[in-house]
C-alpha cells in the first residue's frame, strides 16, 4: 500500500518543478521574453493613439489576450516535453501516480501563467492607455482564464510529449480547445473595461468556468491513459 | 510484506511491422537473479520495460504475485525499482534533492542521513551529494540512478546495464547491491557484460 497521499505527491511534483525552473529559468525566460517583445512591438506600432475611439474596447481586449496567449504557449507547452527530453519521464512514471503528476504540472503552469499576467497586464494597460473600469471583474476573469488555460495547456502538453514533442502539434491541438476560451476571455475583458459591475462579465465567466471545469474533469480521466500508454 | 514474484508467459513485442521480442517466458523470484543476455537490438531493454509495466506486450502476459495473490497492475510500480540507460534523474537538482523528491513521491520518511548513507554506499562521496547532478560525470549520474532505484527497498528490482559508465570500483558496488537485493527481492539484470552475467541464477538468452 502506498504511504503517500495524492496531495503530498502533487506538492512534491510542484516543488520539483518550481526548484528546477528557478534554477534553469527556461520557461520563465521564454514566457517573459516572448510576452515583453510582443507587448513592446504592439505598443510601438499601435500604441494608445492609433486606434479609433469606437474600436478601442474590442481591439485592446483582443490584443491583450493575443499577447498573453502566445507568450504562455511558448512556456506552457514544455512542461512534459522537458521530461521526455531529459529522460526523466520514465523515472517519474514509476515513482508517482499519474494524477499527482497532472496536478503538480497543472499547478506549475498556473503559477507561471499568473506570473505572466502579473507582469504583462499592468504594463499593457500603461503602454496602451487601456483603462479598465471593473478591476475586480478583470481580476476574476484573469484568475478563471488562468485556470482554464493552464488545464488545457497541461493536457495538450502531455499529449504532444508522447507524440515526440512537437510544439507545432501543441498549437494545432490547442486551437479547438483554446479558441472558444479566448473568445470568451476577450468578450469578458471588453465588458470589464466598460463597467464596474461584476454582472457585466458573468456570461463570459460562466462559459470560461464551464469550459475550464470540463477540461479539468476530462483531463483527470484521460491523463492516466496518455501518461502510461 | 510477502515476497513478490513476476511470471511472464510467451511475451512478445512488435513496433509496427518490426518484431523486437518473440515469445519469451520466465519467472522472477526472490533469492534468484535472472540475467537477460543477448546482442544489441535483441530486445533486452524491451523485455525489462514490459516486466516493469512501462510497455504493453503485443502478445503474452505478465503477472505479478504477492504471496499467492495476483497483484493488480496499478500496484506494480510501488513494488518496483528500476534503473536503465534511458532513465535519468533531475539534472537541476542535487543527488540528495533527487532522493528526497523520490522518497516523498513514494511516501518514505527517510532522514537525510539515511539518504546520504545510501549514496555513500553506492560510492558517491558526501561532499558531492549537494552538487547539481548536471555537473556530475556519467559514472556519478549512474550511481544516483541506482540509488533512486533502490531507495524504497523494492520487492522487484530491474537493472538494465547497471554497470554502464562505471569503473571497476563502480562495478564492485553494483555487484554488492545485487548480492544484497538477491536475498530480499526478485532481481533481473539485462546485460552484455560477462562479469554481470556471472551473477545469474537463471538466464534468458535473446537472439536477434
Amino acid at each position: 500500500m502506498r504511504a503517500s497521499t495524492l496531495l503530498s505527491e502533487s506538492v512534491a511534483v510542484l516543488g520539483k518543478e518550481l526548484t528546477s525552473e528557478l534554477r534553469s529559468r527556461v520557461a520563465l525566460n521564454a514566457v517573459g521574453l516572448f510576452g515583453l517583445t510582443t507587448l513592446i512591438a504592439v505598443a510601438y506600432q499601435i500604441g494608445p493613439y492609433r486606434i479609433q475611439e469606437q474600436d478601442r474596447p474590442h481591439l485592446l481586449a483582443a490584443l491583450l489576450w493575443v499577447i498573453l496567449f502566445f507568450a504562455a504557449t511558448s512556456g506552457l507547452s514544455r512542461v512534459f516535453v522537458k521530461e521526455e527530453d531529459a529522460r526523466t519521464a520514465k523515472t517519474l512514471r514509476l515513482a508517482a501516480r499519474p494524477l499527482a503528476v497532472l496536478a503538480g504540472k497543472f499547478l506549475f503552469n498556473l503559477i507561471l501563467l499568473s506570473a505572466l499576467y502579473a507582469f504583462i497586464v499592468p504594463l499593457y494597460c500603461a503602454l496602451m492607455g487601456y483603462s479598465v473600469q471593473g478591476i475586480a471583474s478583470l481580476a476574476l476573469l484573469l484568475a478563471c482564464g488562468a485556470v482554464a488555460l493552464s488545464a488545457t495547456s497541461t493536457m495538450v502538453a502531455a499529449i504532444i510529449a508522447r507524440a515526440s514533442g512537437s510544439t507545432t502539434l501543441f498549437a494545432i491541438l490547442s486551437v479547438p480547445l483554446v479558441l472558444p476560451l479566448l473568445v470568451m476571455l476577450i468578450q469578458g475583458t471588453r465588458a470589464a473595461a466598460g463597467s464596474t459591475a461584476i454582472a457585466a462579465v458573468l456570461p463570459a465567466l460562466r462559459g470560461i468556468v464551464s469550459l475550464g471545469g470540463a477540461t479539468l474533469i476530462i483531463s483527470v480521466y484521460l491523463f492516466p491513459v496518455v501518461w502510461h500508454d | 510484506m510477502s515476497a513478490v514474484s513476476v511470471e511472464f508467459q510467451s511475451v512478445g513485442k512488435r513496433f509496427g511491422n518490426r518484431g523486437v521480442l518473440a515469445a519469451v517466458s520466465g519467472t522472477l523470484q526472490r533469492g534468484r537473479v535472472l540475467v537477460v543476455a543477448g546482442p544489441n537490438g535483441a530486445g533486452k531493454s524491451t523485455l525489462l520495460n514490459i516486466l516493469a509495466g512501462l510497455l504493453r506486450p503485443s502478445r503474452g502476459e505478465v503477472v505479478y504475485r504477492e504471496g499467492d495473490s495476483p497483484l493488480p497492475r496499478a500496484h506494480w510500480f510501488e513494488r518496483l525499482g528500476m534503473a536503465a540507460p534511458d532513465m535519468s534523474v533531475y539534472e537541476e537538482l542535487s543527488a540528495l534533492e533527487n532522493l528526497r523528491f523520490f522518497a516523498r513521491l513514494r511516501g518514505l520518511h527517510l532522514d537525510s542521513q539515511a539518504m546520504q548513507g545510501l549514496l555513500e554506499e553506492l560510492g558517491l562521496a558526501s561532499k558531492e551529494q549537494s552538487r547539481a547532478v548536471g555537473t556530475y560525470s556519467s559514472g556519478m549520474k549512474q550511481r544516483v540512478k541506482l540509488a533512486q532505484a533502490v531507495l524504497h527497498e523494492p520487492a522487484v528490482l530491474l537493472l538494465d546495464e547497471p554497470s554502464s559508465n562505471l569503473d571497476e570500483s563502480g562495478h564492485a558496488v553494483v555487484a554488492g547491491l545485487v548480492a544484497r537485493f538477491r536475498e530480499r527481492a526478485a532481481v533481473a539484470v539485462a546485460t552484455n557484460d560477462p562479469r554481470e552475467m556471472a551473477w545469474a541464477d537463471a538466464r534468458i538468452d535473446l537472439a536477434l
